[in-house]
């Protein structure tokens, strides 16, 4: 049987930096919050907006509102797809990673040989 | 993190290894910013820390006073595993009810500081786990005892190994229910620190349930009069509580440094 390219892992929805870095961040709280998110990614209100949509129509997370006094909030929480979306993503990079490693250490024509 | 919201390298063609590295560095900085920024656990450990110290005085041994049996005065008490075998004193009588009381109210006010911290940081710590692991001993410590008194069916007799007497005389398996609630938060929490600190307050714990922690003591100069011997169950008490405020005031200067610098 041959052995899958790391690549066929990765998930076009969750290979993107934001969207990982929503689920990367969901995935270490209960829930987080819109502020939060928008603040530690450097994104407009707008563009994480985008961004949750795309998460959210994907079933990865779920976007709950409230208020807190008066305030409106908006919490996000990652559902058991995103956590393992973003498993096999971090899974799919880091062994792309050690593939590129090993081609640098054997060479391009050993590392081609022996793949 | 840049504000655009282009899309990453194509994995068609596959991304720079530099991206990749880069992407994985980026993933675990904003994970392990995320681990800070939640870490709140500063309150639970001063909070059981005091609640312990406060409970001292339930633990003096006045029983123990010229002329009065050890352990042989007043009613036994209603709450055995949360209260301990004796009931030397009316005071003591009410440990168990003190425990009940403290290990509720402490969980609901852990359970309220964690709901303001996720409000503050905008990252809310699950701790399930904890509710789940406090109020389920909580509730063992006051049932078990009851059902193992029970004369059919027979079984429910054999409840009572759930509850080993060495580990609950004393009257300090509150200490330890506490304990179990500190593993179950330095998993919500993701911490190592504190799970550090739950290890070495749970050998206090243990410690102080299995052990007269005065012997201690004694080695090293201590030796009560027999005016003194109502304190001689203090250490016992005062260990775990002062493991606990040590740790809480520790974590709470290391997560403001934290707080301030991010």
């Amino acid at each position: 049987m041959t052995e899958q390219h790391p690549t066929s892992g990765i998930d076009e929805r969750v290979h993107q930096r934001h969207r990982l870095g929503i689920l990367t961040i969901t995935a270490e709280a209960q829930r987080a919050e819109f502020g939060y998110l928008r603040d530690a990614l450097g994104l407009t209100a707008g563009n994480l907006s985008k961004h949750l949509t795309v998460l959210e129509e994907a079933g990865m997370i779920q976007v709950e509102k409230g208020y807190a006094g008066r305030r409106p909030r908006t919490w996000v929480r990652i559902t058991r797809p995103g956590r393992a979306a973003l498993a096999a993503e971090l899974a799919a990079l880091t062994e792309l990673l050690r593939r590129h490693a090993t081609i640098g250490h054997t060479g391009p024509e050993e590392g081609r040989g022996s793949a | 993190m840049s504000n655009e919201g282009n899309e990453a390298t194509d994995p068609e063609t596959g991304p720079e290894t530099g991206g990749q590295a880069d992407l994985l560095g980026e993933m675990r900085v904003l994970r392990q910013r995320a681990r800070t920024a939640r870490h709140a656990y500063w309150f639970p450990l001063v909070l059981f820390g005091l609640l312990i110290g406060a409970s001292a005085p339930f633990y003096l041994q006045l029983y123990l006073s010229p002329g009065r049996a050890t352990g042989a005065a007043g009613p036994g008490p209603q709450l055995p595993v949360l209260g301990g075998a004796f009931s030397g004193s009316a005071v003591q009588h009410y440990l168990g009810y003190y425990w009940l009381v403290a290990l509720l109210g402490g969980l609901l006010l852990t359970l309220l500081w964690y709901r303001r911290n996720a409000r503050r940081v905008g990252l809310q710590t699950p701790a399930r786990g904890y509710v789940i692991t406090v109020a389920v001993l909580t509730a063992l410590a006051l049932v078990v005892p009851l059902l193992s008194q029970a004369r059919s069916p027979n079984w429910l007799h054999h409840l009572q190994v759930l509850w080993p007497g060495d580990l609950v005389v004393r009257g300090t398996f509150p200490f330890v229910i506490i304990a179990a609630g500190l593993w179950a938060l330095a998993w919500a929490e993701r911490s190592r620190a504190l799970v550090a600190i739950a290890a070495v307050y749970s050998a206090a714990a243990l410690l102080a349930s299995l052990y007269n922690v005065e012997n201690l003591l004694f080695r090293l100069g201590w030796n009560p009069g027999p005016g003194d011997w109502d304190l001689t169950s203090l250490p016992n008490v005062l260990l775990p509580a002062l493991v606990l405020l040590a740790a809480g005031a520790g974590a709470f200067a290391v997560q403001r440094r934290q707080r301030a610098a991010a």
